[in-house]
């Protein structure tokens, strides 16, 4: 964010399996099965599926959030075993604590690393004008927006200068336009930071329009049915949408969802009956 | 990325936007209320006035204002009354003190024992319809008749409403919050202390108002059915050797007291939630 990129770590899981005990069923429910998959240091993927299919269960076992049940998961060589600073995470729930400021929300994981006070003010304002809240400094969420504060919620992760970045739908909860421009955002730090992204999103063209590489998951339990390498221009804008190449993308990944989604509709709709 | 140019004007309206203050009170809002109130208090001191002087009721059912307010005055200037005011302004601070920190305390081990906070729950909230009062005999017969019976009753008064708004408040902190202090590796005090607790605020604050106002009923109610001293002793010493004035200015004296503490709790509140519900 100073010029420097970030340490580089890539991501990659061996065959994560997670089961949930299950309330109502009989035998654990399996969220996500067999994933063996690579992110390339500095690389960006995006993963795409219907609701429920453990896209963001995959998430958090990555952030170390939540334990495989079988498999192993591996950042920069070494293998996850719980929470680590160098792993940012960014939440789809508004995670701004509202008795903060906007400085002191981003200062907040600064502090409890133990960072010098100077460098805290640093590098909360540093990651502050990177996503463009300069001004806001003194602000507390209730007075911003939801796209501010999911600004607020980027700059805290990116202010630990994170070698891997998770992104769990962070703009899911926010309406078209600014979700439109806070992709273009995310993009344009990527270009900057060069860290190793991991976003999951439910949105077919904001995965194509952001990542390198999507993966799609299927219905529980949810395994990658579909690896799909995204060549378009690295330097694309929102008009990129337009290109024939775009669309024959999206089609691609939405035949593969497509099934999956009805299967997924049609399984919860029995579990409700 | 070249989308940038939207984004710039998008950033600039709402730059504009931040600045207009949101959420303020109107000006002049604060100031009309408590014309309302001084205007009530002087209506009502006319009317009581007016009816003692004017035998609307014999006076020794409600004397005249001008009556208790110097005989207020003259109370609270006099060498008996601080004994009294002391004893029971240590029973109550005591009281708040022993029933808030217990209070968060139980809340607390709810929290994080939910199994043994759903078995307690509903004796906690059906002791808030039990007149706590009734069971001062028993707190004679285990601790004798001293300030400490009105303190142990007091105090479990004031726990009750502080354990259960912390409780309710640590239930409701967002889970969003605890997942963002085990991704940045809070330990379980900093998780406590800097995200659950202070996000739980609300309804914290919410069980102080209760609790302290709980503590003054209960040292007082307590003090006026047994104790040998203390401002409620003397209300009801003074009920029954019929000197009507001075148990109006001691009643006075602890409504003044009440009002106090929910002022001074108002005002912390205030200046602690500032800008968090702008």
């Amino acid at each position: 964010m100073t010029g420097e990129d970030a340490p580089a770590g890539g991501v990659a899981l061996a065959d994560v399996r997670v089961e949930f005990a299950a309330r109502d069923s009989d035998g654990p429910v399996v969220a996500v099965d067999g994933v063996t998959q690579e992110i390339p240091a500095r690389g960006f993927v995006s993963v795409v599926g219907p609701s429920g299919c453990g896209k963001s269960t995959l998430l958090s076992v990555i952030a170390g959030l939540r334990t495989a049940t079988s498999g192993k998961v591996e950042i920069g060589g070494r293998t996850v075993s719980g929470p680590d600073r160098d792993v940012g995470v960014m939440f789809q729930e508004d995670s701004t604590l509202p008795w903060k400021n906007v400085t002191d929300n981003v200062r907040f994981p600064l502090q409890i690393a133990h960072v010098s006070r100077t460098e805290q003010a640093e590098r909360a304002q540093d990651a502050i004008d990177l996503v463009g809240l300069g001004g806001f400094e003194r602000r507390y969420p209730a007075e911003l927006s939801g796209g501010m504060r999911q600004r607020v919620a980027l700059a805290r992760t990116l202010a630990m200068r994170p070698s891997v970045l998770l992104m769990d739908e962070p703009f899911a909860a926010l309406d078209q336009q600014t979700r439109l421009l806070l992709g273009a955002e995310v993009r344009r730090i990527w270009g900057e930071t060069h860290q190793t992204v991991l976003f999951v999103t439910h949105d077919i063209s904001e995965a194509i329009l952001l990542s390198q590489q999507v993966w799609v998951m299927s219905y529980r339990p949810g395994t990658i049915i579909d690896v799909v390498d995204v060549d378009l221009p690295e330097d694309r804008d929102s008009a990129v949408v337009a290109t024939p190449r775009f669309n024959e993308l999206q089609n691609r990944i939405w035949e593969s969802l497509r099934t999956e989604s009805m299967r997924g509709f049609a399984q919860e709709n029995q579990v409700r009956a | 990325m070249s989308v940038r140019a939207p984004e710039a004007a998008s950033r600039t309206a709402g730059r504009a936007a931040a600045r207009r203050p949101r959420g303020r009170r109107r000006p002049g809002s604060g100031l009309a209320s408590a014309g309302a109130t001084v205007a009530l208090i002087v209506i009502a001191g006319v009317v009581a006035e007016a009816g003692a002087r004017g035998g609307w009721w014999a006076p020794d059912v409600l004397p005249a204002p001008s009556d208790i307010l110097p005989a207020t005055a003259q109370i609270v200037g006099s060498a008996e009354f601080w004994p009294d005011a002391v004893r029971t302004g240590m029973e109550l601070v005591l009281s708040c003190v022993f029933g808030v920190a217990a209070g968060l305390l139980v809340g607390l081990g709810f929290w994080k024992a939910p199994g043994v906070g759903r078995v307690f729950e509903p004796y906690l909230v059906s002791f808030y319809a039990v007149p706590l009062v009734l069971f001062y005999p028993i707190s004679i017969v285990l601790i004798g008749i001293n300030q400490w019976s009105v303190i142990v009753l007091a105090s479990v008064m004031t726990a009750i409403p502080m354990t259960l708004n912390t409780w309710m408040g640590l239930r409701a902190v967002p889970p969003v919050y605890l997942k963002l202090a085990a991704s940045i590796r809070c330990s379980r005090a900093q998780t406590l202390f800097r995200v659950a607790l202070p996000a739980a605020a609300p309804y914290v604050f919410a069980g102080l108002r209760l609790g302290v106002v709980y503590a003054l009923i209960g040292t007082v109610a307590m003090e006026f059915t047994t104790a040998q001293a203390g401002l409620g002793y003397q209300i009801r010493y003074l009920y029954e050797s019929f000197d009507a004035v001075g148990m109006y200015a001691y009643i006075l004296v602890i409504v003044a007291i009440s009002v106090l503490l929910t002022a001074v709790l108002e005002i912390a509140e205030r200046l602690l939630m500032r800008r968090r519900n702008a």
